[in-house]
């Protein structure tokens, strides 16, 4: 009889086996010693249906028992964890990954279209897995994973694994006392809106209440704006470690533009870099403004005020640039200054600036 | 109704000082047997046919070879009738395992990496102050 397993593959949903779970460092937990239960086709995949390998395993101590939630297909097809559908790279939600790196995926949501697509992906599986590789690491690995860096978390966050919250306990009537294994705590408020989430949602990209609260969080961060000014093509650069000499800002900062010049002040652990070109400035803050890391720091990335550098944004008290003597418009134009009035005065003001 | 007997015989001499409290224990048994299942869990609901089932055994074992106050014949009597459940005696005179709660805790097949129940876990093991109720027999622990 056609009723074993097996049988009728031809056009029908293939049901999914796998050796080993796709599954972020969180979801496993802190502890390295894991043992971990498999069984072919245990559930259905929360997203294509299809029954597939469920892993389940204890993610440490006074953690709720964790298992695989969707199939390794559709896991592989956004490059999430099987559990908790986050990333496997940032640990951030679908939506905003993909938002922040301009992926466009139309991955069927009604039942038919969507159980062809998945088929479709599972036929020929080395090649789904090449486009997948293609779209998310090459393109993550240029410039617009800052966002997502500077979203994602550093350290593994555990409180997404604790037991549910005990509903019994929630009314006044948990008879199991301390022994209970879900969390005798206050609910979270059902007016949050983080506290309706849809697994298919989240999965898709749409309407996920995580990825809206990061997306503000993104916007609330500092932004350096460039200056009304338009002859300002000065940086300002703080936290500068000692060691760091005008070479290395000139080797970094060069790939922005022509530098017109570089000054470093290594007692006040700050530096100025002021490009030819105004764009070029620009995209510099832009590119560098807190992202850039020299020597172990963060440099603190700001726009130089008026031409010269007179007055500057942070203490001014010792650092106050002399007046620019009367003659001088521009120190770019000392070039040609340098020539009309002898080396003497050139040579005072490159040793005021970099002292 | 008074129980079934399994054999023919009739009880040997003794029998009489032991009856009344074995009646009481079946007596609880049957009222164990006929609980509703209601405000409880679903493994729950058999923790109490459990217990008495040990405590049987308990009365039986603890009347022959601790208080010695009844005749090897009349032990076996007992034994014959499964009023006291031979197999789980036969645990109890192991080093470590005088206390066990139930066969079920030490059956590895039944657990999913081939361990014994928590409750054979001794209390000194088991940091954190945790208080375990384990899931075949309702026990708190067994062992140490």
């Amino acid at each position: 009889m056609a009723t074993s397993k097996g049988t009728n593959n031809y056009n029908r949903q293939q049901w999914e086996s796998a050796e080993f779970p796709i599954v972020c460092q969180t979801c496993l937990g802190d502890n390295p010693y894991i043992r971990m239960t498999k069984e072919k086709y245990g559930k259905e995949c929360k997203i294509c249906l299809r029954p597939f390998t469920v892993f389940r395993w204890c993610p440490g101590a006074k953690m709720r028992f964790k298992k695989t939630e969707i199939c390794q297909t559709c896991s592989h097809l956004k490059n999430v964890c099987q559990t908790c559908l986050l990333d496997l790279e940032y640990g951030l939600p679908i939506q905003i990954r993909d938002m922040a790196l301009k992926i466009k995926d139309d991955i069927p949501r009604s039942d038919v279209n969507k159980e062809y697509y998945i088929q479709n992906m599972v036929s020929d599986l080395r090649k789904t897995l090449i486009e997948v590789f293609c779209k998310y690491f090459c393109i993550s690995k240029g410039e617009d994973s800052d966002l997502l860096m500077k979203l994602a978390r550093t350290t593994p966050y555990y409180k997404r694994n604790r037991p549910h919250i005990c509903s019994f306990w929630v009314k006044g009537k948990c008879r199991r006392g301390e022994e209970c294994p879900y969390r005798h705590e206050k609910p979270t408020d059902p007016d949050d809106p983080l506290s309706d989430q849809n697994i298919k949602d989240r999965y898709y990209g749409v309407n996920d209440p995580v990825a809206a609260k990061l997306m503000k969080r993104a916007s609330a961060m500092p932004k350096l704006e460039p200056p009304e000014d338009k002859s300002i093509t000065t940086l300002y650069i703080g936290n500068v470690p000692a060691f760091i000499t005008d070479d290395d800002l000139r080797d970094h900062f060069y790939q922005y533009g022509e530098i017109r010049s570089i000054a470093c002040i290594p007692r006040q652990q700050c530096a100025f870099v002021e490009f030819i070109k105004r764009a070029d400035a620009e995209v510099a803050a832009d590119k560098t403004f807190n992202t850039l890391i020299l020597g172990g720091r963060r440099l603190n990335i700001k726009w130089g005020h008026t031409q010269g550098r007179q007055s500057i944004s942070t203490p001014p008290t010792t650092l106050s640039a002399p007046p620019i003597p009367p003659g001088f418009s521009a120190p770019g134009r000392m070039e040609e200054k340098v020539t009309s009035l002898g080396l003497g005065e050139a040579e005072e003001l490159e040793s005021q600036f970099c002292a | 109704m008074p129980k079934i007997r399994k054999t023919k015989k009739k009880a040997p001499e003794g029998w009489e000082l032991i009856e009344p409290t074995l009646e009481e224990l079946e007596q609880k048994m049957r009222e164990a047997e006929t609980e509703p299942h209601e405000g409880k869990r679903k493994v729950e609901a058999l923790w109490p046919i459990f217990k008495i089932h040990h405590q049987k055994s308990r009365y039986i074992f603890d009347l022959f070879y601790r208080r010695k106050a009844i005749s090897r014949e009349l032990y076996d009597y007992c034994l014959n009738e499964n009023i006291a459940d031979k197999n789980l005696i036969a645990k109890w005179k192991k080093q470590g395992y005088e206390n066990l709660c139930c066969l079920r805790c030490i059956q590895t097949r039944d657990t999913n990496f081939g361990t014994t129940c928590i409750c054979r876990v001794p209390k000194g093991k088991l940091e954190e102050g945790r208080i375990v109720e384990c899931i075949h027999c309702g026990c708190r622990g067994c062992s140490g």
